[in-house]
């Protein structure tokens, strides 16, 4: 049995002590209603961030800008005309691809002593293939690759699309002066870049620039290659 | 009036069963605004900062196909996973759409010299030391932390990645495990039985000895 007090019918209370009741209850809703709202979208704003701790360090992290400088780099460039210790490439033949023969200088038609051509080597060639050249080249080295559909689009579409798109499609690499290109000439390009297409020295360390020339050469071969010598391998689907 | 003056209206009856009320629900409300509130779900995750060119990883990387590693190069090898230098957008945009006017902080920075100054979207405790290189290359997928970054139009954080998040992972890191040539496969799922693909965790797991350690000193270096 409840006490007296709470029985109906409820005493009436002043009507100043109902509104600030009301009030109060709406204003503890906010709080979770921003919250809710905060959680379902996204925002502009920079996170909120009450408790500081040590979160944010007087230090600078990779690619991060430091005005201290003028250009706004935390990470400092090379010093023009220096070489910074260990980065010193004299091997011609690893770093251009070039050999000297009977006394001339000419493309390299084997890999660089130190690495050697394996299975691995052409695999991880094939991997950093379909990572860097495949997005022009097509998976296939036809010069079909899905940046080659898209700006050949855009060309073919309304000037306001296209944007200023100027489009020279990609080289097939199963073309003959491809296939005749010694695997050094072919590492130059990748190094260096041949006409519209960029260097990539930037972005794929050395070893895996000629990794890359030896699964193109083996891709190239794959085009050619006698009925007889196709053994059947396992795909990675089936070893699974 | 008189004598009555004094005595308490019928309705302060109400103040003894409110006052309880209210000291019971309050300390439980306070609870759920500070839990809810304060989570990182609340304050980190979302955050989808305005970027100086409106790049799309669901064109280049979704609809294009273009591997995450193609621009983020240093993933495989280093802590830091690299934003791309205006060199590697040249590469295409030296040729493609040259004249956008969306572009124009990009042909600014290859004219300039000076970096495209990228909004960075997720961002750890400076003393928290993360490292891509040893997620990545044992089979710990970019979809893991960075959401299907694959399908956003402007990137945002996905995971709390906060401490507690971390550690959900090195507690229990298999279900987060694939072959490492799939890694940036994001749409990527494990194609069969719940016990196959416990199994295929497993395997993972042993083959790349992942052992994640709960040590403070795995992080916080």
């Amino acid at each position: 049995m409840l006490p007296k007090f709470l029985l109906p019918p409820i005493p009436k209370p002043p009507r100043i002590l109902v509104i600030v009741t009301v009030i109060g209850t709406t204003f503890a809703l906010l709080p979770p209603a921003i919250a809710a709202r905060m959680r379902s979208e996204n925002s502009r704003e920079p996170r909120i961030h009450l408790i500081q701790d040590m979160d944010n360090q007087a230090r600078w992290k990779a690619q991060q800008a430091n005005s201290l400088f003028a250009d706004g780099r935390a990470m400092r460039p090379n010093v023009e005309g220096t070489v910074a210790r260990g980065e010193l490439r004299t091997d011609d033949h690893l770093e251009r691809g070039r050999v000297i023969k009977e006394g001339t200088e000419v493309w390299a038609d084997t890999v660089p002593t130190g690495l050697e051509v394996s299975e691995a080597f052409v695999r991880r060639g094939q991997e950093r293939f379909n990572i860097f050249c495949a997005p022009c080249h097509g998976w296939s080295g036809l010069g079909d690759g899905p940046i080659h559909r898209r700006a050949q689009s855009l060309v073919d579409g309304s000037p306001t699309l296209s944007q200023g798109t100027v489009w020279v499609q990609p080289k097939n690499l199963h073309e003959q002066i491809y296939i005749d290109q010694p695997i050094g000439q072919v590492y130059a390009t990748i190094t260096l870049g041949a006409r519209s297409m960029a260097g990539y020295k930037a972005q794929i360390p050395v070893e895996d620039r000629w990794a890359i020339a030896a699964y193109v050469k083996a891709l190239q071969a794959s085009e050619t290659v006698a009925e007889t010598m196709i053994e059947t391998v396992a795909t990675p689907a089936e070893e699974n | 009036m008189g004598r009555y003056h004094y005595v308490f209206p019928k309705w302060s009856n109400l103040l003894l069963p409110g006052a309880l009320f209210f000291g019971a629900t309050f300390p439980l409300y306070a609870v759920f605004v500070v839990a809810f509130g304060f989570s990182p779900k609340t304050t980190d995750v979302g955050y989808m900062p305005e970027q100086p060119i409106p790049y799309s990883h669901a064109l280049h990387a979704g609809e294009l196909g273009i591997d995450c590693r193609y621009c983020h190069n240093t993933v495989e090898d280093a802590a830091h996973a690299a934003i791309p230098p205006t060199q590697t957008c040249m590469n295409c945009h030296a040729h493609i759409k040259k004249d956008s006017p969306l572009l124009e902080p990009l042909r600014e920075s290859w004219e300039s010299g000076q970096p495209v100054r990228w909004v960075r979207v997720h961002d750890l405790p400076d003393y928290s030391y993360f490292n891509h290189a040893a997620h990545v290359n044992r089979g710990v997928s970019c979809v893991s932390c960075h959401g299907r970054v694959d399908l956003m139009e402007e990137v945002w954080q996905e995971e709390r990645l906060s401490m507690g998040w971390c550690l959900e992972c090195h507690r229990n890191p298999e279900p987060h495990l694939r072959d490492p040539a799939l890694v940036t496969n994001l749409a990527w799922k494990f194609d069969g039985e719940a016990e196959a693909e416990a199994d295929y965790h497993e395997r993972i797991r042993d083959q790349f000895a992942v052992n994640p350690s709960q040590d403070c000193s795995t992080c916080h270096r």
